[in-house]
């Protein structure tokens, strides 16, 4: 037979054999069958033609070795992927003698449409590692012979390679570490995209790679020899990782048949068809893609898990860091847990797991960083599969889950509970959107992993990166409550696991349940619902014009108050930053603080228009009354005229409080209220409003040593005032003298009526040094006579010290204004600090106001 | 062929993407932008801070059409954006050489 003949007829037969091997596929799925018998059928064209085309002297090969590479050298070509040929010449003799020749070789496969990739070596250049090139040495790994010298092959492939990777093992180990997390970096280090590329994303194939990569460096640098492909894992993933690749390369198989070229992409017309097609579906019900598409993340996390582990075993290059790192992280085992190698251990092997126990290992991890031994997870799993539901929820979950929300690993823990299960034991509801897909233009990932991806974001913020980025910073921490926030992140996209279509709303319905069900207190609860119902208001906001009042006075009208606010923004960055890597950019995160400071000034500037009128507000007024044992028309008394913010700012139950206290009035007419709550203590006082009220309570407060961080004074319609100071006990008073908490009631009863007087009490006040100024606050007094329609706004920026806001508000007063509204805050050293001045019913004069301001910058200077 | 550019107010962007999609105008580029004309900039204080945005956020669109669709597209923007106040923003419009589609390397209007 001529060489023509052969070659048009083995051209034949390849094109033959490749329509058979994808019509076996088509009908069996099965890609691991279709990638061997592809190797199988290349190994017959390379050794068809080396014996066609090499000179008769050069067919029996001595001293050269034709060698297949990468998913060729494993047997596992795909129908599209190149095929990595390595020819290793004993000496650079031979290696003249058959270069020519082989290139023929090679011609002949190009005109195949073959997509060769060859690469030609001697023996002695294998034994080196080229640190530029180390992505050759990793392929040696896989070699396997495919036609010539079976000698030079062994001395290949049974000493050069292991004395190479003893040799070389720490370098080798840290390239290829360095290559695998550049590549998760590259992809947000999240197997959760909703498009992945199978091969390149987290959990696809070259993690399977990289974690066979390690294991076989890790056997080779311990024992000089290849280990059994059996053995190469542990015994416990072995199976799963198995099952992971089977599915993978089925996968891998269908895609490339489907576009025809070596193209990874799951696209959603691609899941589609690979879920109406069953691949690797196995015995898995399939009612739709996205269920499919569940059974793809569920090996890619096994894939991912497992390359993660090898990649955090890895010794850090400097021997003298990594002993500091190690004692740094010995320091924070417990007595629960170790850590070791920057994995969590039980610290006792034989304790017995508790659901308190499991949930301090997540609280640990959430605080610490580190990541759960693969042991450690084993033992979680196990316990948890044989605790009931009401055994964990007797653990008190709540309490536990808002130490995990508000520590600064926060994601890495959830991320944590969600892969064994435990997230979806205490809120069922995640079930809905484990591993959902949403076809959106916008969003890059799943559904849950963008909620993790929302609250990751936020605690990023604790180190910006940006000066925009800092603004947001400072609105986290001054949040009262911010695992609130946390938790509707958490929860504000559940919706989106409901058929219909209205995901708000379905969130907000779910999250009903879920809040009973962790035992989170009305108020909390009230706070979560508000931001998972309103958790696409401020981004509708965005789209109008934000500098109009109309967009800020809407937007305001929703919010209520200026701690919602500052959540709702909060929780604004953090979506819209989530959805993919380049959603927030300068631009929004600009225009979104724009929107929060204009909305804040309105909330602040608005406080005194905005009032109850028990005509116009039935439904609040029945919700109320509720809880007041339905003393409606004295609720209704009470409520009158109070400011909006008012009722904004407390809860039903403090409301129905202040009412028995003004109830009260008519056997004394001073009421007072104090309660420890948290870190700041509460003081109410109801009682008739009269010149010098507020700066006399304010000077008692300065008297007994206490610091005030915030407060708030409203008047009704009656002139009751309802007044409330949150301070800090300074010197510890209240705290170490449990009996001086009446004392410190009477005192201010007494000044109030009379019997005492404040000169008095601040004669004997504690006069203990101020705290060191951290930042200098310059004092700035501003009035507004346009945001009221009757009183006069009066902010003041100050730096905060003891006995501050008792020197303003004596100026106020000796002014003769009345305050019909105080709004008082501490941000840090700066004290902020908004009045509703009227004088004799009517808004300040500018002479008025610029002899208060000169009155107040004096006594504050 | 004619380049659009517009600079729009952003609250306008889906109303202006919407009315252009109906006038069979389907390719456009967006672009973030800040900018003023005679618009004046905006002042907020905020805890004793001034924040001054002197240049406001507006939204870009390029789009390249076939000449007798321009004057369609001018008329369909105008419409959906104007409100009749400073900062309604501009359109401008420039000559286009040549147009290619990467994809087939197709020229001309037939790239557009």
């Amino acid at each position: 037979m001529s060489a023509q003949v052969y070659l048009t007829d083995l051209h034949n037969q390849y094109v033959n054999e490749s329509a058979r091997i994808h019509q076996a596929f088509d009908a069996t799925a099965d890609g691991a069958a279709a990638s061997q018998q592809r190797s199988a059928l290349m190994d017959s064209v390379i050794i068809g033609l080396c014996n066609q085309l090499l000179p008769r002297e050069l067919q029996h090969l001595n001293g050269v070795s034709i060698v297949g590479l990468g998913g060729y050298g494993r047997g596992l070509l795909l129908p599209h992927s190149d095929v990595d040929l390595l020819v290793v010449f004993d000496n650079a003799a031979i290696s003249e003698k058959f270069t020519g020749p082989l290139g023929r070789v090679c011609q002949e496969m190009w005109d195949m449409k073959i997509k060769l990739r060859p690469t030609t070596r001697i023996l002695q250049e294998c034994s080196k590692l080229d640190r530029e090139n180390v992505e050759f040495t990793i392929s040696l790994l896989d070699c396997r012979l495919i036609s010539g010298d079976p000698k030079l092959f062994a001395t290949l492939h049974d000493k050069v390679i292991p004395e190479l990777v003893h040799r070389e093992w720490q370098p080798l180990v840290h390239l290829l570490s360095d290559l695998t997390r550049s590549r998760h970096q590259k992809y947000g280090n999240t197997i959760f995209h909703l498009e992945p590329n199978i091969k390149e994303s987290p959990g696809g194939l070259r993690d399977h790679n990289a974690a066979s990569w390690f294991a076989l460096l890790a056997a080779l640098e311990k024992q000089r020899a290849w280990p059994e492909q059996k053995s190469l894992f542990d015994a416990s993933v072995q199976s799963d990782l198995h099952s992971s690749l089977d599915f993978l390369l089925s996968l891998r198989c269908f895609l490339h048949y489907r576009y025809g070229r070596d193209d990874n992409t799951l696209s959603w017309e691609a899941q589609d068809e690979a879920a109406a097609r069953r691949i690797g579906a196995g015995n898995h019900k399939i009612t739709a893609a996205g269920d499919w598409m569940r059974i793809y993340f569920k090996h890619a996390r096994m894939i991912y898990s497992v390359a993660n582990q090898y990649l955090d075993e890895v010794p850090p290059a400097r021997s003298s860091l990594y002993q500091q790192f190690q004692r740094w992280r010995s320091r924070v085992s417990n007595a629960d847990f170790s850590v070791v190698n920057g994995r969590i251990f039980l610290h006792q092997s034989s304790v017995t797991l508790t659901p308190d126990l499991i949930f301090r290992g997540f609280e640990f991890m959430a605080r610490h960083g580190f990541k759960l031994a693969r042991d450690t997870e084993r033992r979680f799993e196990q316990a948890l599969s044989a605790m009931a539901d009401s055994e964990l929820q007797s653990a008190g979950v709540w309490p536990h889950l808002r130490q995990i929300l508000v520590a600064t690993h926060a994601s890495l823990a959830l991320r944590s509970m969600h892969g064994l299960g435990l997230l979806k034991r205490i809120v069922p509801e995640y079930e809905l959107i484990d591993s959902l897909v949403i076809r959106d233009f916008h969003h890059r990932y799943t559904v849950d992993e963008h909620s993790f991806l929302t609250i990751e974001t936020l605690h990023k913020l604790k180190e910006p990166d940006s000066d925009w980025e800092k603004r947001y910073t400072e609105i986290l921490a001054e949040l009262e409550k911010p695992e609130v926030l946390y938790l509707a992140l958490l929860l504000h996209d559940t919706g989106k696991g409901l058929p219909t279509g209205h995901h708000v709303q379905g969130s907000l319905q779910l999250a009903e349940e879920t809040l009973q069900r962790l035992g989170v207190t009305p108020e909390e609860g009230e706070q979560v619902k508000f931001l998972i119902g309103g958790h696409l208001d401020m981004s509708a906001a965005l789209r109008r014009d934000i500098f109009e009042v109309v967009t800020i006075r809407a937007l305001a009208a929703k919010v209520g108050d200026p701690e919602r606010l500052k959540m709702l923004c909060l929780l604004t960055f953090a979506d819209i930053s989530s959805v993919n890597p380049e959603a927030m950019t300068p631009w929004k995160a600009e225009n979104l603080w724009q929107l929060y400071i204009a909305t804040t000034n309105y909330l602040n500037r608005s406080v005194d228009e905005d009032r109850f009128h028990a005509a116009s507000e039935a439904a609040t007024l029945e919700r109320i009354s509720t809880l007041a044992h339905k003393r409606k028309d004295e609720l209704q008394k009470f409520l009158e005229g109070l400011p909006q913010r008012y009722l904004r700012s407390h809860t039903p139950e403090q409301i129905v409080a202040h009412m028995e206290m003004t109830a009260h009035l008519r056997t004394h007419p001073v009421q007072t209220a104090l309660n420890h709550t948290r870190d700041l203590y509460e003081f109410t006082i109801v009682t008739p409003d009269r010149p010098f009220l507020f700066s006399t309570i304010a000077g008692i407060l300065s008297a007994w040593g206490m610091d005030i961080v915030k407060a708030g004074a409203f008047s009704n319609q009656e002139g009751i005032i309802v007044d409330t100071f949150y301070f800090k006990d300074r010197f510890r008073t209240l705290e170490l003298n449990p009996s001086e908490h009446e004392r410190f009631k009477r005192s201010v009863i007494q000044v109030l009526c009379g019997d005492d007087t404040l000169d008095r009490l601040m004669q004997g006040r504690a006069t203990r040094k101020q705290g060191s100024v951290k930042i200098n606050v310059e004092t700035k007094l501003n009035f507004d006579n346009e945001c009221s329609s009757h009183s006069t706004l009066l902010e003041v920026i100050a730096q905060d010290r003891p006995g501050l806001l008792h020197q303003i508000t004596s100026r106020v007063a000796h002014a003769k204004c009345n305050l019909e509204v105080a709004l008082i805050d501490t941000e840090g050293q700066m004290a902020i600090d908004v009045f509703y001045l009227t004088f004799e019913g009517a808004k300040l004069t500018e002479a008025q106001q610029e002899q208060l301001r000169q009155s107040i910058a004096e006594e504050l200077n | 062929m004619t380049k659009l550019e517009a600079v729009i107010q952003s609250s306008k962007l889906e109303s202006v993407k919407e009315a252009l999609l109906e006038a069979g105008v389907e390719g456009m580029t967006v672009i973030e932008v800040r900018g003023h004309g005679r618009q004046k900039g905006h002042t907020e204080f905020y805890r004793g801070r001034e924040y001054t945005v002197d240049l406001l956020p507006k939204i870009k669109l390029e789009m390249v059409l076939a000449d007798e669709m321009v004057e369609k597209a001018v008329q369909t923007i105008i419409a959906s954006s104007r409100t009749g106040k400073i900062g309604d923003g501009k359109i401008f419009l420039s000559r286009i050489d040549e147009a290619i589609r990467i994809r087939n390397e197709e020229r001309g209007v037939a790239a557009l």
